[in-house]
């Protein structure tokens, strides 16, 4: 009588189908990641949160911020693009520090320092500057007001300094 | 969609609106004191909302606190600039640049007429006024007088001459008047005269 090897064959193939199912399947990071990311989006907010603290809106809100912050930047900068170079000269013997002040450097004795050139008394710095009209003047050895002789002279200066004006085209 | 329109106006406002909401002006509030930086700060709120350029004003202010002068000054300058922008802006028209109302304010301040900025800007229209105007108020300053000095601005002006060929012209009577005027753009440009102006009167 021959002996019967059906349930034999069943058998293992049921424990193949059992062992396939069991194997872990290995999925692309990124579909968790597309997952979490769309979970976290139709997420509701926590009860209690105002909608302005959720993420989308502080980042919008800090976007807006940086926005007016740039709009509103003082129109001083003009040491900046569209900028062209100008170099200006004093010949000072007896300084021993020049400084320029103008409507280039918010008129800070301490902003543009002018440096010896080498030559005996001339000292010189190099700016650049957007096309415009600048009052400018130097001062020596942080005590005396000495104007341009190289560009026309301010005739009427509001606080009686000597002043020249640059004109940049 | 209602959170981001919120959001949308909310920036708007603060951009369309900076005079309401600005605060002081950093600088005003660093170099003056407190009365004449407050002070100072409403001229300049009342030049923005006149659409007027508020920088010239600011640096008049920044100046007049270098040289020393008191509040009461630093205060009438800049209320006398302001009013020279606004006598430049009508001279020139709504749509001039902040460039050409300063150099227009300058051109005023040196006793040019208004009618002369708006006969230049007629006669020059659609090009930048900023260089013939500082030109016409340089000449002005050196000593030429201003019929004559007018009279040869507008020509040039009318025959279509560039910026350069009006800084030539200034160029030409500073040297024609014993000045040392700047040569354009030098690498290495000689020395200018002694300095031999007096102290201010700081």
């Amino acid at each position: 009588m021959p002996a019967d090897h059906s349930h034999e064959l069943q058998d293992e193939t049921l424990r193949r189908a059992v062992a396939e199912l069991r194997r872990p399947v290995a999925l692309d990071p990124e579909i968790d990641a597309a997952t979490l990311r769309r979970i976290r989006t139709q997420a509701p907010r926590p009860p209690g949160q105002p909608w302005w603290r959720s993420g989308r809106a502080a980042v919008t809100l800090a976007a807006g911020v940086l926005l007016v912050l740039f709009l509103r930047a003082p129109a001083s900068e003009h040491m900046m693009n569209g900028a062209r170079p100008v170099e200006l000269r004093l010949v000072a013997p007896a300084g021993s520090r020049v400084v320029v002040v103008g409507d280039f450097n918010d008129w800070d004795p301490a902003a543009t320092p002018l440096r010896p050139t080498g030559e005996p008394g001339v000292w010189k710095v190099e700016l650049r500057l957007k096309p415009g009209r600048y009052h400018y003047t130097f001062l020596v050895d942080q005590r005396q007001w000495v104007r341009d002789p190289s560009e026309p002279p301010v005739p009427l200066t509001d606080f009686g300094t000597p002043m020249s004006v640059l004109t940049v085209s | 969609m209602r959170r981001s329109t919120c959001l949308l106006t909310l920036v708007g406002l603060l951009t369309a609106f900076p005079a309401g909401l600005q605060a002081q002006d950093r600088r005003l509030a660093e170099r003056l004191d407190p009365v004449t930086a407050n002070s100072v700060q409403h001229l300049v709120d009342s030049a923005r909302a006149s659409s007027l350029p508020t920088e010239p004003l600011v640096q008049k202010a920044l100046e007049g606190s270098t040289m020393g002068a008191s509040g009461d000054r630093i205060r009438a300058a800049v209320e006398a600039l302001l009013g020279q922008l606004g006598r430049a802006r009508d001279a020139l028209g709504g749509r001039a640049s902040e460039g050409e109302l300063t150099a227009a304010a300058g051109a005023l301040r040196a006793g040019l007429p208004a009618g002369s900025l708006r006969q230049l800007h007629d006669i020059r229209s659609g090009q930048s006024l900023v260089v013939p105007i500082s030109v016409l108020t340089d000449l002005v300053a050196e000593g030429v007088p201003a019929e004559q000095a007018t009279r040869q601005v507008f020509d040039l002006a009318r025959e279509g001459r560039s910026d350069a060929e009006f800084v030539e012209l200034r160029r030409r009577v500073q040297l024609q008047r014993g000045g040392t005027p700047r040569i354009p753009q030098p690498p290495d440009r000689p020395a200018t005269a002694p300095a031999a102006d007096p102290p201010s009167e700081r």
